[in-house]
């Protein structure tokens, strides 16, 4: 081995180990559990396992709030494993596993395939994924999916009725089906409410359509100098980025999954939110019940999706809709029709 | 309609930390050294600048810090492939991948969240007759960068380190020191590339936020044959590319097909460049 192949079989090695020692800090499971709830009589215990770190995560902590109401109604006790990555999810799933709880929930479509092998593996283990479903069935997986479109079409009634261009658009992450579901309602949605508004969605792309808040902020400036003065934000961590244009413009935004008005307040006016504990509680009550195997659809009907605009605390929500009580009303009204059956919002990813 | 002032301030907002990256590759490229740490550096400088000017509510402090951490960083492929001779290219990925790796942790520990850091007092970058300061500061990084190169004793030496260094070091030159000097200055700039995306385009830090303008960057160094005005011109038409694939959205093209805008600039623009290249012998001398 000459002299320099050697140097640079060191340093590449050096370079190696370097980068096994950063992602090492990340992988380094976190498996928190939280025991308390109940007096464990009937002995019902359920499992929760979280993608991620719940911290201020609130789309994870209402999943926690659910799953500690199933176990005080059911008088069992729960267990909440928090995930970091990859890798501590997968063991959190196993070990949720091995403890034999009566259901172990899970939330993300981070655990599909995980769960698909488990599931095969344990046959009389009950688990139940939320927001997202394996590709197979499985007797023994139940799944909670939302009907996000539901929700923003009512965000786009709100565009609707409070936009003074006449023109609402949206920031979409990708044209998918799937993603579109956050964009072409909102333009339904106004459009119901004032006929002849003008919409136009945007879609981030690029090489990383999640993350690239810089890219989303330019799609929403296109819109915004085009006199569009609403704008859904369904740009994922995008979001904030098209919150500072909006913000810079004068213009009014939406958010999506969780309350997002306290990032930009005075240009959030809405979110469309996904009632997690209520998927989960519903959820849990259906696979005790007996009923396994399906796959539930929540939607503004079974309250698992909501605009933050009509729910409790709206007034501490520091959302602009807080000050438009009128507006509410009118979409306290639409809410009703959809959910008597009245009015069906269209699915862009029906098939 | 479709080429408008708002177009233009598009093109050019995407310009300025693609540009900075650039003019540091570019500088490497120079010295001999291919710099394809761009990309983490840029990272490291996001995370950076939003940091210190969180702590401090500075966001110049946050710049200067952003530039010194790029640049302590930039010493890692400065050891391993200048006094070590390793592999840049092996290096540089490293470097990419700590990078991303290191900031999440950062984000993770530092303040307690994951993915997103972002505060309505978060203090961003003020604009200067329109645009950000460092965007005026890349402009006059080129033309400084041009003259330095082709009228100044240290650039006919950067130049002849990179072309002949053994011929630079019988001359007194001492390669090593070059390459040092212009590695940790491609630091600095990243650097100043990633504030200028944090705190300049947006106000916040998004895990993995430069999304692959690290890559363009060593592209538009590679398209502007590593001269600071080529690579300005490269980095002017990925800005355009980019700004004009939006519009086209807007115009009813399907996201799929804008997307691609960028990437048929480049390729249009490699085959041009080549066939004139191709026509005209190369100059065994300096161009800049």
């Amino acid at each position: 081995m000459s002299r320099r192949t050697r140097r640079t079989l060191q340093t590449v090695a050096a370079a190696t180990l370097l980068v096994g020692a950063a992602t090492a800090c990340n992988a380094a499971a976190k498996n928190d559990a939280s025991d308390s709830a109940g007096s464990g009589g009937s002995g019902t215990s359920f499992t929760l396992v979280t993608p991620d770190a719940v911290g201020q995560n609130e789309f994870l902590k209402l999943a926690v709030t659910g799953i500690k109401d199933a176990a005080k109604a059911h008088d069992g006790t729960q267990k909440v494993y928090e995930s970091t990555d990859t890798a501590s999810q997968q063991q959190n799933v196993q070990a949720a596993v091995d403890a034999k709880p009566d259901v172990i929930v899970l939330v993300g479509f981070e655990f599909a395939d995980v769960v698909a092998q488990q599931a095969e593996k344990n046959p009389t283990q009950q688990f139940l994924i939320v927001d997202a479903c394996t590709t197979k069935t499985y007797k023994n997986v139940s799944c909670a999916v939302f009907r996000e479109h539901e929700g923003v079409y009512l965000a786009g009634a709100e565009a609707g009725l409070l936009s003074r261009s006449g023109k609402v658009g949206a920031v979409d992450v990708l044209d998918t089906p799937q993603f579109r579901r956050y964009s072409d309602p909102f333009a339904a949605g106004a459009k119901q409410v004032a006929g002849k508004t003008e919409t136009s969605t945007r879609f981030v792309g690029g090489q990383s359509p999640f993350d690239d808040s810089a890219r989303a902020k330019e799609q929403a400036n296109t819109l915004l100098s085009k006199g569009y003065d609403q704008i859904m934000a369904a740009a994922a961590a995008g979001n904030y980025g098209v919150f500072e244009a909006a913000k810079a413009k004068g213009a009014y935004a939406y958010g999506v999954d969780v309350n997002q008005c306290p990032s930009a307040p005075g240009t959030v006016v809405d979110n469309v939110i996904k009632r997690t504990d209520v998927a989960v509680e519903k959820g849990i009550d259906a696979v005790l019940g007996g009923t396994t195997g399906t796959t539930v659809s929540y939607g503004l009907k079974e309250g698992g999706i909501s605009l933050t605009g009509l729910e409790d605390g709206v007034d501490s929500s520091q959302c602009v809709i807080a000050d438009h009580k009128d507006v509410l009303t009118k979409v306290e009204a639409l809410r009703d029709r959809i959910v008597s059956g009245e009015l069906t919002v269209d699915d862009p990813a029906a098939s | 309609m479709f080429l408008d002032s708002d177009l233009l301030m598009s093109a050019l907002r995407a310009l300025t930390p693609i540009l900075l990256a650039a003019l540091g590759g570019a500088l490497c490229e120079r010295a001999g050294v291919f710099n394809i740490g761009l990309e983490g550096m840029m990272l490291l400088g996001c995370f950076t600048s939003v940091a210190t000017s969180w702590f401090t509510g500075s966001p110049w402090l946050g710049v200067l810090a952003a530039a010194l951490a790029a640049a302590a960083y930039s010493l890692i492929l400065a050891v391993g492939a200048v006094t070590l001779k390793g592999d840049a290219v092996v290096l540089g990925i490293a470097m990419n991948l700590l990078a991303v790796g290191l900031t999440s942790f950062l984000l993770r520990t530092v303040f307690g969240v994951q993915g997103t850091f972002d505060d309505p007092s978060l203090q961003g970058l003020p604009l200067i007759g329109g645009f950000s300061p460092l965007a005026h500061l890349s402009w006059a990084a080129v033309a400084v960068a041009a003259l330095l190169l082709s009228r100044h004793v240290w650039g006919l030496r950067l130049r002849g380190v990179g072309e002949a260094p053994d011929a630079a070091a019988t001359l007194g030159v001492r390669p090593a020191t070059y390459q040092y000097g212009v590695i940790l200055l491609s630091g600095v700039l990243c650097g100043l590339a990633g504030a200028q995306l944090a705190l300049g385009n947006v106000t916040l830090f998004t895990e993995n936020m430069t999304a692959g303008r690290g890559w363009i960057a060593v592209v538009a160094v590679m398209l502007g044959r590593a001269a600071p005005l080529g690579v300005l011109l490269a980095a002017l038409l990925f800005g355009l590319a980019e700004a004009a694939g939006f519009r086209l959205q807007g115009l009813g093209l399907p996201q799929q097909a804008t997307d691609a805008a960028p990437y048929v600039v480049t390729l249009g623009a490699l085959f041009l460049t080549t066939a004139r290249r191709r026509r005209t012998p190369r100059p065994s001398g300096a161009r800049s």
